[in-house]
């Protein structure tokens, strides 16, 4: 048996295909299952809680407690939520709880059956993260399926931002914890700055349950989480952004035609030069001025208000292209920020300083075990098992989908695919079809929706402006006469059903086939096209979708330039039907999910040292942290300072104010650490053409840097000991001249510009080289 | 250099990836010397000593490691691998489906190596039976009588070239073994192996010839060589550049880790080929047109200065070709004007210069200069094995181990693979090789 599944497994890899693991192991239990829920029927409230309880004594985790968890979840859904768990659910509890990605298509019960496999952790005595993509899904998780848990005698908490560090504390001590991705990252990185043991936050990982793991693991894996302390305020430098605001396209700057830079021509620089009063911008000096045109240009030429940003309450908000939504916490990095508020004439925010950052595949890394839910896993299967080592489990909806997938329908201009648009929903709308519209970006839904008001189609429009009433607006999408236009991914996690969230009108809808997916054009990866598509045809539902794009569109225009000629359109509907023009659109989407796949794992090679160094900084912390390490090291390099303090102030202070000085000077020099090895990571592109691997050299730059960290924190903090008055009440580290941040607060980097421009250039570097060798 | 090498073998991991590699280098050297079948062995060696003149198919025995001319299983080495890696690279140009496979990032690439793979099959089967055809007709070996292959029968000479097209196949698995759990790039390492595989064997020609004066100094010269072509390799012009794309805020960095390096040798070694080849012309021709017994003035005149390598015209023309193809691959390879626009684009600049054109210029400037002490270092390196024409026995100067094509190809993939071990061994906190 476990021969032939060996055996299968190499042919699976020899002819490429994701491997997915085997279920039968599990659908043989789930006879055993069903058995025994007669006998669980009898038992009160409080005899099933006990009945969980045994689960806990037992050692090894087996078969049999997998049936008896199974059986227990299964009753305890049924009296605490009124739902029978299907088999499909168990069988993703059972994947879950063998630490793989289940693959559960939308509507089917993910919630349940990871909640089921969170609480089979917890009664093996492990501590469970349920990592959910927002603070909204995450403590709407955890209130729904608290009854649950509570008849399971399993604890359960969430943590969402505006919790204090108390609350926060007992979240994490809870068995079961929910949180968004962001929320359980900046609380690592908090817990790496406290300078008191009982400060830190977070228990040592253990399990990690990842809902929407393909959004979590793949999307944002690149995005790192950063945490910042302010500085000081932000300098909006108004004078470059009004210079900047003269120059014109072609004549002072050039942009390239995917919209990732923009540059000063000669004739540009001159004007700015002139207008700054003569620096010579290229000189020694220059620099600091350079980056500062480079930014507000950036800002100016590559920004665009509606598309990549919203103005609100004063405030610049980014727009998370990926999810089409408010990116809260998110900010550009390195002075992008405070030039784009520059530009909107708004007061500059708090300019901070990057003490720490971690990316989230590091940050689920930590976990020893790790599984994962998602409706879109197989798609990604390979960039799981590549850089989590984790294998995708296929579960059969229960009733089969008999949604139906229309080709794509393609037009000569945008212009005319969004009057066939406006089309499709009128004929579809006519007898009171729901339909829902996934647009591409904030501006575009917009204008969808003015046309569609004009055409006399009223509809709701969802979108960043109102992520607030997110989840109730998407539930109403499956309403009796509804058109709801909305943003990619808007309300991940919100099931549509149809005639309205209580479905009271569901046979009339359903006899009119359901509701009606639109695309307005291709997404830059055939899972966020599924991901629209999966809105429609929830649990054996009728629906059907349909993708409108243009050879004209963004993902052509930036992946797949050179369409070959001859295509021939309709000269009356502009509809192309020519089978090249959809190989054409499927091309350019491979072509952007290689790009971004090579960029990620890219970004993981390069950070993957930066996360080595840290941790192996953060052994070396915690170790100060915990013990009276600083003081010992301390006591070594000024002995009679040492002895002196300790009989003024006493040794347990002393001890305390070694103990804050040294990780102050830790916690400092690697934040420098960090500023010099994004520096160097700017250039090394260019080490290709010594016939050098990049990445060796980014090696050889960083880890003698990184050597140097222990030695000079410990020199340092003997200065600031010596230096600074150290009274009963500790150390005024402030008065010493090093301060830690007045606040730290923390973001989400999103998706940085600079990196993927350095990725490109290297490719490009490596393209040319490789040509030329042949 | 020592300790470096004990911390390497000290880190488990490390460890084991270079034993395995040596495990792959055992395996392939043994099929190397292990005759294909219906090879009579006995007549391979005797041809073999018989043989004065390798220069015909001098290179191609100099990259399959001498397992050409023993007619072993890998006789037909990774050469079919190059080329059809060459083509298919030439072929992203021409062919559209190619080129967006190209672009489609791994799972295209992915495709692409697989085409390859099927080609090189193909090249191999070809390159086989030419080979076959060629021994069996006794041309191989020049005027060796010995049957090499006794048993000239379809079938016996069908499986000869079905074993040696197998053998490339194993030799590309071996090599792609390295690469994706070895050190080092395999097809490089594999090259690297087949240049070194000859070094012990004329080393013994020189001593069993020469007597063990000679074969010292030989010795010295050769270890002298190979640390100053190091020495050379290793060297670099770096430029400042600077990114002005990011308002850092207080913190200023030092220049020291961003530049653009040019190398000495920014052309590698193929302006060393590119010249030999040109070279080999004229004694093609006149192998070709001419008999040689009854040589014309001119065909005389060609065989005197250029053919017979120890001849100053020879020697000199070969330099100056040597010295021209440096700075004409360089002006292909190295787009000033590209790098210029490149830096521009993403915001870089070099202190002092303005950004495009002056750029450009000042590159251009800078590399010209370069090259010049870069090219005269190629072409003494080639010329150099002339000079040791009567020490190595006649005919050809790949027979010396310590010079041309053998010595630059050998560091360059040594150092490649030493600093691929290096860069692992210092994500695990050792000191590395190179200072």
């Amino acid at each position: 048996m476990a021969l032939m599944s060996r055996v299968g497994r190499r042919l699976r890899r020899i002819i490429q295909r994701p491997a997915s693991v085997e279920l039968t192991r599990y659908e043989a239990l789930l006879p055993a299952i069903g058995e025994r829920e007669a006998e669980l029927e009898k038992l009160s409230d409080a005899e099933l809680t006990d009945a969980a309880a045994r689960l806990r004594e037992t050692e090894a985790f087996g078969t049999e407690q997998y049936v008896e968890l199974c059986a227990l979840g299964r009753e305890a859904a049924r009296r605490a939520l009124g739902e029978r768990a299907f088999d499909v659910q168990l069988l993703g509890t059972m994947g879950l709880l063998s630490a793989h990605v289940v693959q559960m298509a939308t509507g089917e019960g993910k919630t349940l059956a990871g909640a089921l496999a969170a609480a089979g952790y917890a009664l093996q005595g492990k501590r469970v993260h349920v990592i959910s993509v927002n603070d909204y899904l995450a403590r709407r998780d955890a209130e729904w399926m608290r009854p649950v848990y509570d008849l399971l005698g399993v604890s359960v908490g969430w943590v969402e931002p505006a919790l204090g560090a108390a609350q926060r504390k007992d979240a994490y001590a809870a068995e079961v914890c929910y949180g968004a991705v962001s929320e359980i990252g900046f609380d690592v990185l908090r817990d790496r700055l406290v300078t008191r043991v009982e400060d830190l936050a977070q228990p040592e990982p253990e399990v990690a349950i990842v809902d929407e793991a393909d959004s979590v693991l793949v999307d944002e894996a690149r995005v790192p989480l950063v945490m910042a302390g302010s500085v000081d305020a932000g300098i909006a430098d108004e004078e470059v952004a009004t210079i900047v605001r003269r120059l014109r396209l072609g004549l002072h700057y050039e942009t390239d035609p995917d919209g990732r830079n923009a540059w000063l021509t000669s004739a540009g620089a001159s004007v700015v030069e002139k207008a700054l009063g003569g620096v010579d911008l290229y000189g020694d000096d220059g620099a600091d001025r350079l980056a500062a045109v480079n930014v507000a240009l950036h800002a100016h030429a590559l920004l665009t208000r509606d598309v990549d940003y919203l103005v609100r309450d004063g405030k610049v908000q980014l727009i998370n292209a990926s999810r089409g939504r408010v990116a809260e916490l998110q900010r550009w990095p390195d002075g992008l920020q405070a030039a784009v508020e520059a530009k909107e004439q708004l007061p500059p925010s708090e300019r901070g300083e990057i003490l720490d950052s971690i990316t989230v595949q590091a940050l689920i890394a930590r976990y020893p075990q790790v599984a994962g839910m998602t409706g879109t896993a197989v798609a990604v299967a390979e960039q799981l098992r590549e850089f989590y080592k984790l294998e995708v489990a296929v579960i059969p909806p229960n009733t089969p989908n008999i949604r139906q997938d229309r080709p794509d329908r393609i037009f000569s201009t945008p212009g005319r695919k969004l009057r066939a648009i406006v089309e499709e929903i009128r004929t579809v709308h006519e007898n009171g079809r729901p339909i829902l519209v996934g647009t591409q970006d904030v501006a575009e839904s917009e204008e969808l929706a003015e046309k569609l008001a004009k055409a006399d189609l009223p509809c709701v429009v969802l979108n960043a402006r109102n992520d607030a009433e997110e989840a109730a607006i998407i539930a109403e999408a499956g309403t009796y006469d509804a058109i709801t236009v909305s943003t990619q991914m808007a309300g991940r996690g919100t099931d549509i059903r149809l005639g309205g969230a209580d479905g009271a009108d569901r046979e009339r809808v359903a006899e009119l086939g359901g509701l009606h997916v639109i695309g307005t054009a291709r997404y830059p990866s055939s899972r966020l096209d599924d991901q629209l598509r999966g809105r429609a045809g929830r649990q054996g539902d009728p629906g059907s979708s349909v993708f409108f794009a243009s050879l004209n569109d963004e993902l052509v225009l930036a992946n797949a330039p050179d369409v070959p000629e001859g295509i021939e359109a309709d000269p009356e509907t502009g509809e192309i039907t020519d089978p090249a023009a959809h190989r054409q659109i499927n091309h350019a989407q491979r072509v952007a999910e290689g790009v971004d796949l090579e960029i990620h794992r890219n970004t993981w090679r390069y950070t993957r040292l930066i996360e080595h160094q840290r941790a192996e900084l953060l052994e070396h912390r915690d170790e100060v942290l915990r013990t009276d390490l600083a003081r010992t090291l301390l006591a070594e390099e000024q002995p009679g300072r040492c002895e002196e303090l300790a009989e003024s102030v006493g040794e347990e202070t002393l001890t305390r104010v070694c103990r804050e000085i040294l990780l102050y000077h830790l916690d400092q020099l690697w934040a420098d650490h960090l500023g010099y090895l994004g520096n160097v990571r700017e250039t090394i592109h260019l080490r290709a053409l010594a016939k050098e691997q990049p990445l060796d050299e980014f090696h050889r730059a960083a880890i003698p840097e990184f050597h140097k960290i222990r030695a000079e924190a410990l020199k340092r903090s003997a200065k600031t000991l010596t230096e600074a008055s150290v009274t009963e009440d500790g150390v005024d580290l402030a008065a010493a001249g090093v301060r830690r941040p007045t606040s730290t607060w923390t973001y989400l980097v999103q998706d940085n510009p600079f990196d993927s421009d350095a990725e490109q250039a290297l490719k490009k570097v490596r393209g040319m080289l490789r040509k030329k060798r042949t | 250099m020592l300790s470096a090498f004990r911390s390497a073998l000290a880190t488990p991991d490390l460890r084991k990836k270079i034993l395995f590699t040596l495990m792959i280098v055992a395996v392939y050297r043994i099929g190397a010397v292990m005759p294909a079948p219906g090879v009579s062995y006995p007549n391979v060696q005797a041809c073999q000593a018989q043989l004065q003149d390798q220069s015909f198919f001098s290179l191609l025995n100099l990259f399959s490691g001498g397992a050409l001319l023993q007619l072993s299983i890998f006789a037909t080495g990774i050469m079919p691998y190059i080329t059809a890696s060459i083509i298919v690279q030439l072929l992203t140009v021409v062919i559209p489906r190619f080129e967006e496979l190209k672009k489609e990032g791994q799972a295209g690439q992915g495709k692409l190596t697989q085409y390859t793979r099927y080609l090189t099959i193909a090249l191999a089967i070809l390159q086989a039976t030419g080979i076959i055809a060629l021994a069996d007709r006794g041309g191989l070996f020049g005027e060796c009588s010995q049957p090499v292959l006794p048993d000239n029968s379809v079938y016996t000479l069908a499986l000869t070239v079905l074993t040696m097209t197998a053998g490339t196949a194993v030799m590309m698995w071996l090599g792609e073994l390295i690469t994706e759990r070895g050190v080092g790039n395999g097809m490089s390492l594999l090259i690297f192996l087949n240049i070194a595989a000859r070094i012990p064997a004329e080393g013994g020609n020189i001593l069993n010839n020469q007597g063990g004066l000679v074969f010292f100094f030989v010795c010295l010269l050769g270890l002298a060589i190979i640390a100053s072509v190091i020495f050379v390799e290793q060297g670099q012009r770096r430029i400042p550049v600077q990114y002005a794309k990011r308002m850092i805020g207080r913190r200023m960095y030092g220049g020291t880790s961003t530049y653009l390096p040019i190398k000495v040798n920014q052309a590698g070694v193929i302006p060393v080929i590119f010249a030999s080849s040109l070279l080999y012309l004229p004694n093609l021709i006149g192998s070709l047109i001419g008999d040689q017994n009854e040589a014309s003035t001119w065909q005389r005149f060609l065989q005197t200065y250029l053919v017979d390598q120890s001849s100053w015209v020879h020697i000199t023309l070969y330099f100056a070709l040597i010295i021209f193809f440096t700075y004409f691959y360089i002006t292909i390879t190295f787009n000033v004007d590209e790098r210029a626009e490149e830096m521009k684009k993403f915001g870089g600049f070099i202190p002092g210069i303005r950004p495009g054109r002056p750029t450009a210029e000042y590159l251009g400037f800078v590399l010209s200069r370069i090259t010049l002490p870069g090219s005269i270092y190629l072409g003494i390196v080639a010329i150099l094995p002339n000079f040791f024409l009567s020490i190595t026995g006649q005919g050809n100067n790949q027979n010396f181990p310590f010079g041309g094509t053998a010595v630059l190809i050998m560091v360059g993939v040594g150092l490649d693979t030493v600093k691929q071990i290096e860069s692992q061994l210092m994500q695990r906190n050792y000191e590395g090789f190179l200072r």
